[in-house]
């Protein structure tokens, strides 16, 4: 039988500039050869199960599809689903059914990756423009945590590169061609990669919680947020003064907060603070307020904006060199003339904030009466938990 | 460890791998009946299936031991809500909002598929994080590619493939091993060129040994050489006589050759071409004076080529063919990037030029503009010497070369968002943890609510 292999359905990598169209078809002869091999040589009968029958006769008809990929497409096998449901009905999001690798589970999307130019824009802004991490997040709409690991990648593949090593340019390409890719947008209408402003859910709001609430008095996310972590509720004036939650949202992005906190000891915990604190960018917030509120004024939105980020930077670096003169308060160096080795030499604590009120506190260094060794525990896990970079 | 994993056909078991077993398990799958059976058997089945796929290299004491129940989640948040209102509309009437109408409103997002999570520590694993990546073709190969010794974690070389990563770790598989897991295998010829270039080898390197050890012996030394050496001199002496023009123009046609469409063409007639090319970009390479060439970059190969051939830069260029070359300006000053980016556009408008080109390649390159090159030629020229580089033939590889994907690796390609992979380099960061999001799960797992919702409730212990 004759492969039913369509020309075009096939890998472009060994020509790394071509499109498929012009690419050559490889191997498509060896594949029926291989087929009918089996029963070439042979004089005994074939021993092959139904199942293997059956599968090789799929892979052969409708399977064959997913031998090849067709570059900038994706080749999943609910596409053979699709082409049954498609004669019948056209689902209007055909883009996110062509990303469902398992039939099985919808609820599963492949998801795109960065394109090869968007990450070079990335790595442009920041290193070269020197943008801030959570200024480029904002614009071309990537997490931050993505934007800094693309910087570290980036960074490590200029450093091969200088080294000569041999990068894995076809298998890279052929990836790209495969998986869906977010493009770099060329008329400054940049495509959202991911949603950059995502609240994780907090373990404290997991119960359900009846309380009553008279219809009269506003409840807001901050009354919420004291609700669920067991704090006394605001009184009057108080709340008065939380109403004005883009007061509070100024103040943090701006890093002069502080945050209540509740509980005693051991249990001692920051008050859950509302949406607006925890996620990452609250400064858009702010920019969406300001929006509102003066709808006409651009060029003094737009320096507000500006004035309020150099002033999270600014407030930011002076927290960062606080804890980095704090760490080293507490370090000794310690560099012998003979030795090209420094030490860096800090004491242990053994107090009250380390042992805990009944003295077995598991973070605290040494030996004590009353607290075992995790080490002989069973089930311990002895490889190691983390690599300092 | 012995290999548990198999891929039996009358069980349909669905594994972490890329294989066509796999694959035919995969689409064929179907979820285990429910009716006239008991919620234990139901949650046993359920449970079954998705260890198979999920860390079946873990013990199941292992594994009962990183379950845990809570699972994680996010909600995307919109600034703009957030900005109109402090949350007292939500609470608003009986605690469930009011609508403008004032009638009560009801919630319009999408659920958040939880028990897809069951298995999302798993994730966290070294072996499972390179399968991810789609640095190996399953997490087997993974675990070995980890026990090996061809993985490093954040610099450091990591042998543990039940490492779990932490968010930010950078781990990063050798190349070579990646191309070796994802590319297609050699076939038969190419595994015998392997081992004749093998056994060449060997035997040059026994000859040099002898010559050595005569060296040391003393009189004969210089013989011996010259009669090795003889061969190619003679060869270099005839190329030597050869017109440069002629040389030039077998070299462009044999780019062109390579360059353009060739449908029919088989790959073993292809592989020809491209060795034929190599080996003339080689005898004309060798004759310049430094020895260095060989291994420099493209942009030296390719003036070396130029001012060896006595080529001059022509000017004749039709408008579009100078689009095209204008296009491809930014890719001459940095070869290796742009050959990562695959931008379809402009290589199909090349393949369209490469096209035209082969119609008359003797066109330009007749008597009267002997040695001239026109831009697009060079082009064509750099063009086949950047696939040389980068693509090469080279029986020595443990994979079929030119590399090309495995067969059926497409109907596997996925990246999930925890991840944040460079191809290039083979390197990954570890981002964060995977959570759900309404409608969504990031743990990529083939089995639906109800077997997912069915293996959670297994490992919660109350059975």
């Amino acid at each position: 039988m004759p492969p039913r292999i369509q020309s075009h359905r096939v890998s472009n990598s060994l020509l790394p500039f071509l499109s498929s169209s012009s690419s050559t078809s490889s191997s498509t002869l060896s594949a029926s050869a291989s087929c009918l091999s089996r029963y070439d040589f042979s004089t005994t009968s074939v021993s092959q199960t139904r199942h293997r029958e059956t599968m090789f006769n799929w892979l052969n008809n409708e399977g064959s599809v997913f031998k090849y990929h067709v570059p900038g497409e994706t080749n999943y096998v609910t596409r053979l689903q699709k082409g049954n449901d498609a004669s019948q009905s056209s689902s209007p999001d055909v883009g996110v059914e062509n990303k469902k690798p398992f039939p099985g589970n919808q609820d599963f999307v492949s998801e795109s990756i960065l394109s090869e130019e968007l990450r070079m824009e990335i790595y442009k802004r920041v290193v070269e423009q020197k943008k801030s991490i959570r200024v480029v997040s904002v614009e071309l709409r990537v997490d931050m945590r993505r934007v800094g690991a693309v910087i570290r990648l980036v960074e490590l593949e200029k450093r091969w590169k200088q080294l000569g090593k041999n990068l894995a340019l076809p298998y890279a390409r052929a990836i790209h061609e495969m998986v869906p890719t977010t493009p770099l947008a060329t008329d400054g209408n940049q495509p959202s990669h991911e949603s950059t402003n995502d609240l994780p859910i907090h373990r404290l709001t997991e119960p359900q919680i009846f309380y009553p609430v008279p219809e009269s008095r506003p409840f807001t996310r901050v009354d919420a947020g004291r609700v669920f972590s067991g704090a006394p509720a605001l009184v009057h004036k108080e709340a008065e003064k939380s109403r004005d939650h883009l007061a509070a949202v100024d103040d943090l992005v701006r890093r002069t907060r502080t945050f209540e906190r509740i509980g005693k000891g051991a249990n001692e915990q920051q008050v859950l603070q509302p949406a607006d604190m925890r996620i990452p960018h609250p400064q858009l917030i702010l920019v969406e307020k300001d929006r509102m509120d003066h709808p006409n004024e651009y060029r003094e939105r737009v320096k507000r904006y500006n004035e309020r980020l150099a002033d999270q930077d600014a407030s930011e670096g002076k927290r960062r060199a606080v804890a980095v003169a704090r760490r080293e308060a507490t370090l000794k160096h310690v560099e012998p003339e003979t030795s090209r080795f420094q030490f860096r030499i800090q004491d242990v604590v053994v107090s009250r904030t380390t042992t805990g009120r009944d003295g077995r506190g598991p973070n605290a260094p040494g030996r004590r009466y009353g607290v075992p060794s995790q080490e002989c525990k069973k089930g311990q896990v002895k490889i190691p938990t983390e690599v300092i970079v | 460890m012995r290999n548990r994993a198999t891929t039996p056909l009358s069980k349909a078991k669905i594994r972490q791998s890329w294989s066509k077993y796999n694959l035919y398990n995969l689409q064929r799958f179907r979820t285990p009946p429910t009716f006239f059976k008991t919620h234990f058997q139901q949650k046993w089945a359920a449970k079954s299936v998705s260890r198979a796929y999920h860390g079946e290299q873990v013990r199941e004491s292992q594994w009962t031991r990183m379950f845990s129940k809570r699972l994680r989640a996010v909600m995307p948040m919109n600034p703009i809500q957030l900005a109109r209102d402090d949350g007292s509309q939500m609470s608003a009437g009986r605690g469930s909002g009011l609508d403008p109408d004032g009638s009560e409103r009801k919630s319009d997002s999408k659920r958040i598929p939880y028990t897809h999570m069951t298995f999302a520590p798993l994730e966290r694993r070294l072996d499972v994080a390179i399968f991810r990546a789609m640095f190996a073709s399953s997490t087997r190969q993974a675990r070995q590619f980890v026990i090996h010794g061809a993985v490093t974690v954040n610099g450091q070389r990591m042998t543990y493939p039940g490492y779990l990563l932490n968010p930010g770790d950078l781990f990063q598989v050798e190349p070579e091993q990646v191309m070796y897991a994802t590319g297609a295998p050699k076939d038969r010829m190419e595994r015998r060129e392997g081992r004749t270039a093998r056994k060449q080898a060997a035997e040059a390197r026994r000859a040099a040994a002898e010559a050595a050890e005569d060296v040391e012996e003393g009189a004969p030394a210089e013989e011996a050489a010259e009669e090795k050496d003889g061969e190619p001199a003679a060869e270099a002496e005839a190329k030597g006589e050869e017109d440069p023009r002629q040389t030039l123009r077998a070299l462009l046609a044999q780019a062109k050759k390579i360059m353009t469409s060739s449908k029919e063409v088989l790959p073993a007639k292809r592989k020809q071409e491209l060795r034929a090319f190599q080996r003339s970009v080689r005898r004309v390479l060798s004759r310049s004076q430094s020895s260095a060439v060989l291994t420099d970059n493209l942009e030296a190969q390719l003036s070396e080529i130029t001012s060896l051939l006595k080529a001059t830069r022509g000017e004749k260029t039709t408008p579009k063919e100078e689009q095209v070359s204008k296009k491809s300006e930014p890719e001459d000053v940095e070869p290796s990037s742009s050959t990562a980016a695959a931008d379809n556009k402009t290589s199909e408008q090349l393949a369209k030029a490469f096209q035209k080109a082969s119609l008359n390649p003797e066109a330009e390159l007749d008597e009267e503009t002997t040695a001239e090159l026109s831009d697009e030629d060079l082009n064509v020229l750099k063009r086949a010497l950047v696939q040389l580089r980068d693509n090469p033939i080279d029986s020595t590889k443990p994979y079929a070369t030119p590399w090309r994907p495995r067969d059926y690796m497409s109907a596997f390609a996925l990246i999930p968002r925890y991840l944040e992979v460079n191809h290039n380099i083979c390197a990954a960061v570890y981002l964060r943890h995977p959570v759900a999001r309404p409608g969504l799960a990031e743990v990529p797992t083939p089995f639906g609510e109800n077997i997912s919702t069915s293996a959670f409730a297994w490992y919660l212990r109350r059975r």
